[in-house]
């Protein structure tokens, strides 16, 4: 039990030393955090940037739909690695090196949730916002890229994710953030606390970014139904049949006492 | 006034939705197209608003064709209601209602006031404006969906099924509604739908679609259920027409009976004297207000003490009354059908007993309207 103790404490202590060491810019811990973080927000950022309106565009012209979806799986396919490598000559070690293979990542897994949000919306809706007399594009704009938010924020979590973890791949072209902890301090001087180190914050990183999202999901969407909490409250609030698709019984509770006093008999 | 001019809609596979109509919807009235799936009526409703373009013919909207109008412009001007309501799932009930108003301009406040408006003259709560459509019940729903459709005070409605898809009570309650709006707003309503009872509630006129999207009937309800024109028509309809054309007669203008009334009060030997005046087999026992209280079987009152109370008895329960200046024929039939003596209450709105009607006196009333 002692030796796991001592090995976590001589992780932290390699941690805290190396945390920022003043005139050694390159080599602190909390220097390769921020880049991880810039490279991976840039590259989710752009990503879905491009998908927004590739996914548009294809859900409006249909028949694009096909031959991108391909086209962009097939960049998929292409180990990452390989793409940093060709990168190389364009924009040597600069930060691009690592967001544009990124970048196309993201747009990869965002792309789909992107076309399927917009599609999703249900036909009855689409009908009448095109009897209230919505054109094609102000529909797509105002009511089903709204409707979509959940779908997209839901590949946005499994893409930043996916991006967080693969920035350490470039740390073979240079760059990498927490990936430099584990390859060049940890993996070439056969030293294991760098390497705990970036894991630990690379899972942290992700994590918080997850919660970000969540937490954006909540403020943007109020209007989505919380499904489970609903069932829970509709069962125990015993409500008459017409009532019983009604209500949020916690939000107005004086609601079916309201409803039930017959001057519009048909409410209940 | 809507007018379809040999509208037709023949699709590429050569099925025909609906095969040249031609029909006349008046103005400030509710004309319902009623027929089985797949007759062309949603099809030709959506003509109006060109969400279904003919593929020969035209529809024209006070006499100009709507394919001279450019069709979101068109469209705002024409209300809609939809099955489901199809409301904005990110739009609070507020925001939906005022949809069209802010598509048309009208600055943020006055929309949200004119919703508020709309909310009331539909019968929602002040409370429910910044709600979701998902914390409403589906005839709460629908309700926005007219108030929606209203929004901008179009001259024409149309409702595509808009209450299929809640239950039968909610459903009453909601035609009740459209009724009662109807008869305020005077709009010109163009409802579809394939129930033919709601059809004969709700509609002026009625146009019944065949199989193929032919035009089967075009008339009033009344007509509709006394002279059906072909054989399709009659068994759409379905085999009770004949009382449910009863629904059009008024119940004011039948003879009620008073003497058989008893008050709670009297006494066994008092009540026989008034029953053995009027000669009927059975008494209607009411209390001080004139509110029933239940059926005395003649012949059992002969057996029991003289000296007894008549509310002390057991009476036979009266099942259910009619209201005389409300309902019709047909629902002082259904009570009459329904009760144990055999014979109708007829009560006033406060659920007052005005008089009685046996099954032999709703005969005779019957014959003399048919």
């Amino acid at each position: 039990m002692n030796a796991v103790w001592d090995w976590i404490s001589a992780v932290a202590d390699w941690a805290a030393a190396n945390w920022n060491p003043p005139g050694d810019q390159e080599r602190g811990v909390w220097p390769r955090l921020v880049e991880h973080a810039r490279l991976a927000y840039l590259s989710i950022l752009i990503g879905l940037a491009a998908a927004l309106p590739l996914g548009l565009a294809c859900v409006r012209w249909t028949r694009l739909y096909p031959p991108v979806l391909t086209g962009v799986n097939v960049l998929y396919a292409v180990p990452s690695i390989a793409l940093f490598f060709l990168m190389l000559p364009y924009t040597g070690f600069s930060d691009w090196t690592a967001i544009v293979p990124l970048a196309l990542y993201t747009l990869v897994i965002l792309l789909p949730n992107v076309v399927d949000g917009l599609r999703q919306v249900p036909d009855h809706v689409r009908q009448a916002a095109v009897a209230m007399g919505f054109g094609p594009l102000r529909r797509l704009l105002t009511v089903e890229t709204p409707v979509a938010v959940p779908v997209i924020i839901a590949g946005l979590r499994v893409a930043s994710v996916a991006t967080i973890s693969m920035v350490s791949v470039a740390s073979l072209v240079g760059l990498g953030g927490l990936g430099q902890l584990i390859l060049s301090e940890g993996f070439r001087r056969q030293f294991d606390a760098p390497i705990v180190v970036g894991i630990v914050l690379t899972v942290v990183l992700a994590f918080v970014t997850d919660a970000l999202l969540v937490l954006s999901q909540r403020l943007l969407t109020p209007w989505v139904r919380r499904d489970g909490r609903r069932r829970k409250r509709k069962q125990r609030a015993a409500v008459p049949a017409g009532e019983a698709a009604a209500v949020d019984a916690g939000a107005d509770p004086t609601q079916s006492a309201e409803t039930g006093n017959g001057a519009h008999p048909w409410m209940s | 006034m809507i007018t379809f001019e040999g509208a037709a809609k023949h699709y590429p596979d050569g099925t025909v939705a609906v095969a040249g109509l031609d029909l006349t919807v008046e103005s400030g009235r509710t004309t319902v197209f009623v027929g089985p799936s797949g007759s062309g009526k949603t099809t030709s409703l959506r003509m109006v608003n060109r969400m279904v373009a003919p593929t020969s013919g035209t529809v024209l909207v006070d006499g100009e064709d709507v394919r001279s109008q450019d069709p979101a412009r068109l469209r705002r001007s024409i209300g809609y209601v939809i099955q489901q309501a199809g409301l904005f799932p990110h739009r609070t009930v507020r925001d939906n209602i005022a949809t069209v108003p802010l598509l048309l301009g009208w600055g943020r406040s006055r929309a949200r006031a004119r919703a508020a408006e709309l909310m009331e003259s539909v019968g929602l709560e002040p409370s429910q404006a910044k709600r979701y459509p998902h914390q409403l019940s589906g005839g709460q729903q629908q309700r926005v969906g007219v108030a929606r459709a209203l929004a901008a005070d179009p001259p024409i409605l149309l409702m595509d099924e808009p209450f299929s898809a809640v239950d039968p009570v909610v459903r009453t309650g909601l035609q009740d509604e459209l009724l009662r709006l109807q008869a305020e707003l005077r709009k010109t309503v163009l409802f579809v739908t394939h129930d033919i009872d709601e059809a004969i509630r709700i509609g002026d006129r009625i146009a019944v679609f065949g199989p193929g999207g032919e035009l089967a009937q075009y008339d009033t309800p009344e007509r509709l259920l006394t002279h059906p024109v072909d054989d399709f028509v009659e068994s759409f309809i379905g085999y009770d027409r004949g009382v449910r054309r009863l629904a059009f007669f008024p119940a004011n203008e039948l003879a009620l009976r008073e003497d058989v009334l008893l008050d709670d009060q009297d006494t066994v030997e008092r009540a026989l004297n008034t029953v053995d005046t009027a000669g009927q087999p059975w008494a209607l026992v009411v209390d001080a207000q004139r509110m029933p209280l239940g059926w005395v079987d003649v012949d059992r009152l002969r057996h029991e003490p003289s000296g007894l109370e008549l509310g002390r008895l057991t009476l036979t329960a009266y099942g259910h009354t009619f209201d005389v200046e409300r309902d019709s024929l047909r629902a002082a039939l259904d009570a009459a059908v329904l009760s144990p003596a055999g014979r109708a209450v007829g009560v006033d709105p406060d659920g007052r007993v005005l008089g009685v009607v046996s099954q032999a006196d709703l005969g005779n009333a019957i014959w003399s309207v048919s």
